[in-house]
């Protein structure tokens, strides 16, 4: 299925705005400020749903012209475009965040035409395959490795790298030693944080192999 | 910039395809699918982590509502997706470089597409139908693919090396101790924040 590249998904939500009679309601642009009020680190609702890897939410205004002698032509709803890349199965994320961020659910499609609100977590779902477009081509360079396995080879390529520097000259015999120790506080450092770190302090806290 | 979080970019873009064109580049696509080994200068480039093409039939906008209008489109639309490392212009410019031919496989059944070789009316082309990204998710901003794959690779070989680096003598360590950053020295280092680029 194009959907899926190794254990990869790729799923492309197409989801139709609200247009109100109203002048004073823009739901596109009310929209687009909640969008931009939302934590892009840990903090973000989709580092919640740890299996994303990859996800964007945009506002298509319209298609695009290109200039004569193409046809010019206009979307009559601007559409609200829902890109991921997760680890697994389609029904089980989506489960996920109507379970695990309903706010931001919420506050993203109720915007959107047709949206059934998260009473009934499988409505949310059968709604957003609606609102499915099959990926024709889906191209993941790493296609077998988790959200989790990847931060967690980063963090030892991390911890490792670290270890190598400090150590240089050092008696074999101290060396064994410490790489022991290394070994050790890597198997029990906690799972790092999906999304990324913004401060150095926060960047330290995150290294307890380093102390 | 939204568009940009870390050490990716998240690039939108839409173009027109007239209907009879469609099958030719699903066909194109399925080709591209079913034999791996024709991805290889995607693949070697290494700068893309996920990246899809989608095409979307002019009556296949969803429509969920009597009250939402139904769309009149004369073109179907081809929308790329892309979360590469590096800024625009090095992606456009190596895509323009390596993949001309690939490129212009999967663009040239769009309307007005000027070809990807010289990179100056394909540079102009992609402006003119990128359209901006609102939220950018991106669960390790600080590595890019390449990053990602070293760390891999030196995991692996760091839990080959860990099964007997403790039952060692100090000196038989030291040989295997060396041999084994020999090994991984290519993939050694940290990764952190990119320069700020567009």
């Amino acid at each position: 299925m194009a959907n899926q590249s190794g254990h990869i998904y790729g799923l492309t939500i197409l989801s139709p705005i609200l247009e109100s009679n109203r002048l004073d309601i823009c739901h596109a642009t009310e929209l687009r400020w909640y969008l931009a009020s939302l934590p892009r680190n840990h903090t973000s609702p989709f580092a919640q749903v740890s299996s994303t890897h990859f996800a964007r939410l945009v506002v298509m205004d319209d298609v695009v012209f290109v200039g004569a002698p193409a046809r010019e032509e206009h979307l009559k709803s601007r559409y609200l475009v829902f890109e991921t890349n997760f680890d697994g199965d389609l029904n089980r994320y989506l489960t996920r965040m109507a379970v695990e961020i309903p706010e931001l659910v919420n506050s993203v499609w109720k915007h959107c035409v047709g949206y059934p609100g998260l009473a009934d977590p499988n409505a949310f779902i059968a709604y957003m395959k609606k609102c499915q477009i099959e990926t024709t081509f889906f191209f993941a360079d790493v296609n077998d490795k988790t959200v989790q396995q990847n931060l967690k080879a980063l963090q030892v390529q991390s911890a490792l790298s670290r270890f190598v520097e400090r150590n240089q000259g050092k008696p074999a015999s101290e060396v064994q030693k410490s790489f022991g120790v290394l070994l050790k506080r890597l198997a029990e450092a906690p799972d790092p944080l999906p999304g990324g770190i913004d401060s150095e302090k926060t960047a330290a806290e995150d290294r307890p192999y380093d102390r | 910039m939204t568009n940009i979080n870390g050490k990716a970019y998240a690039m939108n873009a839409i173009t027109p395809m007239k209907s009879w064109k469609t099958p030719v580049l699903r066909g194109f696509f399925f080709i591209l699918g079913a034999f791996p080994f024709l991805q290889a200068s995607l693949k070697n480039l290494s700068f893309i982590h996920f990246a899809r093409w989608v095409i979307i039939r002019h009556d296949q906008f969803p429509h969920l509502s009597a009250r939402q209008p139904l769309e009149d489109l004369h073109y179907d639309y081809l929308i790329f997706l892309s979360n590469f490392n590096g800024t625009w212009n090095q992606y456009i410019d190596a895509f323009s470089a390596v993949l001309s031919s690939g490129l212009n496989a999967i663009w040239r059944w769009s309307e007005k597409f000027p070809g990807s070789v010289p990179v100056t009316p394909f540079k102009s082309y992609i402006a003119q139908v990128q359209f901006e990204t609102d939220y950018y998710y991106n669960a390790y901003p600080r590595a890019a693919t390449n990053d990602v794959k070293a760390a891999l690779r030196l995991q692996s070989a760091l839990n080959n090396f860990a099964k007997t680096s403790q039952t060692l003598s100090p000196a038989e360590f030291e040989t295997a101790y060396l041999e084994f950053i020999a090994q991984v020295q290519a993939d050694l280092g940290s990764t952190g924040m990119a320069p700020v680029g567009t």
